[in-house]
């Protein structure tokens, strides 16, 4: 085959694509560790194949990419032969997200189609300040959440709120694939692109997925997101019961690495301490792997480094439980980590708690209000000059006329949209929900207002009805209920 | 306690030696543009690698010193004269004993160095006084290359076991050598906790080359 040749490739049967796909042949093909990549002429979908022949003719791999491809795809819906209960709706939300293949090669070789990724997971060409070239390259989180970040145009950055939206959009693919039994086992700043700009990522290199009762894939990680009982049982045999292999617990350890460093730009293990004076690798094994320790343990402060500032307690509450629970509780111990739900449920928390910074200067932009009672950004130091509005949303115990639970919290700022889950008890902020703002916060003339962009039977505090276009001023100690529908919910402010 | 960046010492030991003189230099000279700019691609490899020249030819020297690539200029290269490796390893040796930081106590130290070396012509100067000298500094992997036919295997294979043998001193095939490289610094970028005394796996050679055995 000459580079510049089109090829066309046979499909096997059931592809959505039809039967054949002509791909251009490329010398200089991407070479990743496992496979190369080839495209369409039209750039809309990669046609990969195995570096290593005998992975391609492997009976125990073709198997496993094959179930990948259909009934645990959930990028088709479960009609078009994707994964069971799938719907048409959440396989479109879910196509954004994943780079899932789509089509395996049978003729010239095993090989599998995806679709190429969105186009604002790659560099356009005023991406660096610095005089690299960018342009074309996949943005790999890495640019942003480390040294490299300096090298960035500043409108690639993003902030603090659209880096926390990218750990909810990550937590919520893995949660996805966990929720069918996959693990990814490679996930890292290479397989999971990221775009702060608009708060997104999308997970790529599926083929290495565990899948249940298939063999598992035999890769290991990539440097800095290997669990460390993976690292720590490297030595022993692949089919030694000893040995640790990727699974959906080791997912859990690199999902809180990515989210860590989208929200602090630091890795979390990597801090000041030494632990071996041998040589770096030795020191670096034992600090990834079996000494891995946080750089934020408070038990332990040995490898913190000296300026930190920033630390999980500038986050929610809630997002300091789980850092504590998957890096001190759990680095040693799988079966302590937050589950990717856990993850997702509380970063939608937190998200709900973001304020404004009022400094205009503040890179971050946003942060979490952690404390009602003192509303200071902890990136820059800027104090809210506004008064802080809380809404705490409850839901009526069906059956228990008057009793009401808990049912999530926001606080306001000016131009903050409400949804569905903030009206209902029954909708939850997944890829289910609907999109549409039903109401938002404004603030006018010197008023606090909650203004109805499309709640059926939402009423005042005073029991009145709120029409659509119309508002509910937010006043300390108000109630009022989101709509009055069963399952609407009850709306109560409280003003700082 | 020590907040230092631990770095990834790549050497490029490069014979300049009359036989290189056209188009091989040329070569070799587009091979290391090209080599950068595939570095300052990878994330991983522009904030771990960092990059030194060395060349020879009746003589041996660093004409760039361990550099991280944002810095790095590239060096002007000539060819002319006869093929001092021995002096080069020697020169080689002092600038890992000088600009390697080690691991201690109190100091995170650097990755051990990579180095690639090319040549396309026997050495003219005291091979194993420069193989004695290596042999008092701690490197990663070393791969030789032999360029054409004038290169000789059986001597780059006293300094290191992975020699590669590429057939003819074109410009395609030194294209593919530095491409080569580039990969390797790659991988060997994200590979670097993997386990600890290992060999860091390099990519396949590119085609037309063999791996001496």
């Amino acid at each position: 085959m000459n580079s510049g040749q089109i090829v066309t490739a046979v499909l096997e049967e059931g592809s959505p694509l039809g039967s054949t796909l002509d791909f251009v042949v490329d010398a200089n093909a991407p070479r990743g560790g496992m496979k190369h990549t080839f495209f369409t002429p039209d750039r809309k979908y990669a046609v990969q194949f195995f570096n290593d022949p005998r992975d391609g003719h492997n009976p125990n791999i073709q198997d496993r990419i094959r179930t990948i491809v259909s009934i645990y795809n959930p990028t088709l819906s479960e009609q078009a032969g994707g994964a069971l209960g799938n719907t048409e709706k959440t396989a479109e939300y879910f196509r954004s997200r994943f780079c899932w293949p789509v089509a395996i090669v049978s003729q010239p070789e095993f090989g599998i189609v995806c679709p190429t990724y969105p186009q604002k997971f790659f560099f356009g060409g005023n991406a660096s300040t610095n005089g690299l070239n960018l342009k074309g390259k996949d943005k790999k989180s890495n640019w942003f959440t480390g040294r490299l970040r300096k090298y960035i145009a500043p409108e690639e950055k993003g902030d603090f709120r659209t880096m926390l939206g990218a750990a909810i959009c990550l937590s919520r693919s893995i949660r996805r694939m966990h929720q069918a039994g996959l693990a990814h086992s490679d996930l890292s700043c290479n397989n999971v692109l990221i775009d702060p700009k608009s708060g997104s990522t999308v997970v790529i290199d599926i083929d290495s997925l565990v899948v249940p009762g298939k063999y598992p894939p035999e890769v290991c990680g990539t440097s800095g997101y290997i669990a460390p009982e993976v690292l720590a049982t490297l030595e022993y045999d692949y089919n030694d019961p000893r040995r640790c292999l990727p699974c959906v617990s080791t997912d859990l350890h690199a999902l809180p690495v990515l989210i860590y460093e989208y929200l602090f730009f630091r890795h979390p293990l990597k801090g000041p301490k030494i632990h071996s004076a041998a040589s770096a690798e030795e020191d670096d094994y034992l600090a990834m792997g079996p000494e891995a320790l946080f750089i934020e343990n408070p038990n332990d402060r040995s490898n913190r480094p000296p300026d930190l500032k920033v630390t999980i307690q500038s986050l929610s509450k809630g997002l300091e439980q789980l850092f504590l629970r998957a890096f001190v509780d759990g680095l040693h111990d799988p079966s302590q980590r937050p589950t990717a739900m856990e993850w997702e449920r509380e970063l939608l928390r937190a998200w709900d708690r973001l304020v404004k910074c009022g400094n205009p200067g503040c890179e971050k932009k946003w942060f979490i209000l952690r404390d009602e009672s003192d509303p200071v950004c902890p990136f820059c130091g800027t104090r809210l000059r506004d008064r802080v509005i809380r809404l705490s949303f409850k839901s009526m115990m069906r059956g228990r006329n008057g009793v009401y639970r808990d049912n999530g919290e926001a606080i306001a700022y000016d131009g903050m949209p409400l949804y569905d889950w903030h009206v209902s008890s029954t909708v939850h902020n997944d890829e289910k929900a609907g999109t549409d703002m039903r109401a938002y916060i404004c603030r006018h003339n010197g008023m606090w207002l909650l203004v109805n962009n499309g709640v059926e039977g939402m009423t005042s505090p005073s029991g009145r009805l709120v029409p659509k276009g119309q508002a509910v001023e937010l006043r300390d100690g108000a109630v009022f209920r989101m709509t009055d529908r069963d399952d609407g919910l009850l709306c109560e402010v409280t003003v700082y | 306690m020590s907040d230092y960046i631990r770095r990834l010492p790549v050497y490029l030991l490069l014979d300049c030696s009359g036989s290189m003189s056209g188009e091989p230099i040329e070569a070799v000279k587009q091979g290391i543009k090209a080599l950068l700019t595939e570095l300052k691609g990878d994330p991983q490899a522009l904030e771990t690698a960092c990059l030194s020249v060395i060349t020879f030819n009746s003589t041996a020297r660093q004409i760039s010193p361990l550099t991280e690539l944002m810095l790095f200029k590239e060096p002007e290269l000539t060819a002319g004269g006869a093929t001092a490796l021995g002096g080069a390893l020697h020169v080689l040796a002092d600038c890992i004993r000088t600009e390697v930081r080690t691991s201690t106590a109190t100091q995170k130290g650097d990755w051990k160095p990579l180095v690639f070396l090319l040549t396309d012509g026997a050495p003219t100067d005291n091979l194993d006084e420069g193989i004695e000298a290596l042999k008092s500094v701690s490197t990663g992997n070393i791969i030789a290359c032999a360029a054409g036919a004038n290169a000789n295997t059986n001597t780059l294979r006293k300094i290191t076991n992975n020699v590669l043998m590429m057939n003819n001193l074109t410009a395609g095939d030194l294209a593919a050598f530095f491409a080569w490289v580039s990969g390797s610094i790659k991988a060997s970028s994200k590979s670097i906790d993997a386990k600890p005394g290992e060999a860091i796996q390099l990519p396949p050679p590119p085609q037309g080359f063999v791996i001496v055995p």
